[in-house]
């Protein structure tokens, strides 16, 4: 009984990650076999589904993606001005990361604790501290590493606070999950003088340096100033699709769009830059285009 | 004793269903109802074989849980442990039980465990629950008791495991 009380406490102390992380391969069967009544879902939706049908996806898709496409070369071509306007004040350019496409396999039996599992672990290069997008914005961040799979912490868990900016005008705020088991974000430490209002658009503001600058996280759904409190209630609702997506996405970011400050990464630039401040603002140029 | 250790895949099976049961995905409102499914697969181990199954197999059983949940090392494994140790101090009693005696029992180990877990898991702030809604699972644990109970006999006697 003594040795269990000694096994808890290290555990708390993270002594124990190794022997986790082992425990990891036995344990991954039976997430395989827990998951198989999913996997034969869609394999029946993949396979019953009639030709008229495939067609008209088909076409949606092909539609979906032409639309999709022109913004993203408008896009582009604002992503390369931006850069070009940040090299002339000197900041930091900023570079998408790369995305590794991932499955969520399964829930937290605890209902109070909102963290999912997906099928990708450390053989896949996943890290601690990752972010996890869906298709409509950011979900959490990566809080335990096993071999095959990954528990992923959402942004709606109590425990967890995310570095949110509203996209309109740049105020900063600390969006933290719901107490209650809803699904919704609170802002804290919001002044009763700061400019939010209903239906704005939170995107993530790197700061923390967890997550990538300007994902988008939620939508302010009431914001309620009383005189005599001195935060006001902000609460806000998550854009990602936390309870029913099973697709979603990690983010491999390059350095350089989570740290705030311009970093030089090779010794080569920093001497260029002691030669010629010019030069070296020409290499980053060429390197991010 | 001419016979020994016989049939011990039944008994990892019978834990390895518990597991799957124990971390399919349920419905939000459904996750308090959710019965205790290794810990009462323990208690029959436990009462029915107590030279087989002990408190060593409960704290492997609970720290494989504890993997698969998430939750912090050692966790389940305390709480499983104790189950164990109560059934083998009771299994001679237990077993002149009558079902519904025994499905008291197996609420209040259940209770019991479901109990240590909050409490350990609010130490270790995994959790923000108010509120007693997590001990309907050792209800409804209590409720399945005797039709497992059936079926986890009938399994033994047909696969022979002593």
């Amino acid at each position: 009984m003594l040795s269990i009380c000694i096994m808890f406490a290290d555990s708390r102390f993270g002594y124990l990650e190794r022997v986790r992380f082992g425990l990891g391969y036995l344990t991954t069967p039976v997430y395989w076999v827990a998951d198989t009544p999913a996997r034969v879902s869609f394999w029946i939706d993949d396979v019953f589904v009639s030709r008229t049908d495939l067609l008209e996806e088909n076409e949606q898709l092909r539609e979906a993606l032409l639309v999709a496409q022109r913004e993203l070369q408008l896009l582009e071509s604002l992503a390369s001005e931006n850069n070009r306007l940040r090299d002339l004040r000197e900041a930091t350019q900023v570079i998408p990361g790369e995305v590794l496409p991932a499955e969520i396999i399964n829930v937290s039996p605890d209902p109070y604790a909102k963290r999912v599992l997906i099928n990708k672990g450390a053989e896949d290069g996943v890290f601690i501290g990752q972010a996890l997008l869906d298709a409509n914005g950011l979900m959490g961040q990566v809080v335990e590493v096993l071999p095959f799979t990954s528990w992923v912490l959402l942004i709606t868990d109590s425990h967890h606070v995310t570095p949110v900016e509203v996209n309109r005008n740049g105020e900063r705020a600390l969006a933290r999950g719901s107490r209650s088991t809803a699904s919704e974000l609170e802002l804290e430490f919001v002044t009763q003088t700061q400019d939010m209002l209903a239906g704005d658009l939170l995107v993530s503001s790197g700061m923390g340096q967890v997550y990538p600058k300007n994902y988008p996280v939620a939508e302010i759904t009431s914001v309620y100033a009383d005189p005599g409190q001195d935060f006001a209630t902000v609460t806000a609702r998550p854009l990602a699709d936390l309870a029913s997506t099973r697709h979603v996405m990690l983010v491999f970011a390059s350095e350089e769009t989570l740290i705030p400050e311009p970093v030089f990464e090779t010794e080569q630039q920093v001497e260029a830059v002691a030669d010629d401040n010019q030069v070296s603002q020409l290499d980053a140029g060429q390197d991010n285009l | 004793m001419q016979r020994r250790a016989h049939a011990t895949w039944v008994i990892f099976l019978t834990f390895f269903i518990a597991y799957l049961l124990a971390i399919v995905p349920f419905p939000d409102w459904a996750m308090n109802y959710r019965p205790e499914w290794v810990p009462m697969v323990l208690i029959y181990w436990a009462m029915a074989l107590p030279h087989r199954v002990g408190i060593g197999s409960a704290w492997v059983a609970g720290i494989v849980l504890d993997v698969l949940e998430g939750s912090v090392l050692g966790l389940n494994a305390l709480g499983l442990v104790l189950i164990a140790y109560i059934t083998l101090n009771l299994h001679l009693r237990l077993r002149m039980f009558s079902a519904l005696q025994q499905a008291g029992l197996v609420l209040a180990l259940v209770g019991i465990n479901l109990v240590l877990h909050h409490w350990l898991r609010i130490m270790t702030n995994q959790t923000d629950s108010s509120g007693l809604m997590f001990l309907m699972a050792a209800l409804t644990s209590a409720i399945i008791w005797p039709s497992l109970f059936q079926l986890l006999r009938q399994t033994r006697r047909s696969f022979d495991v002593h």
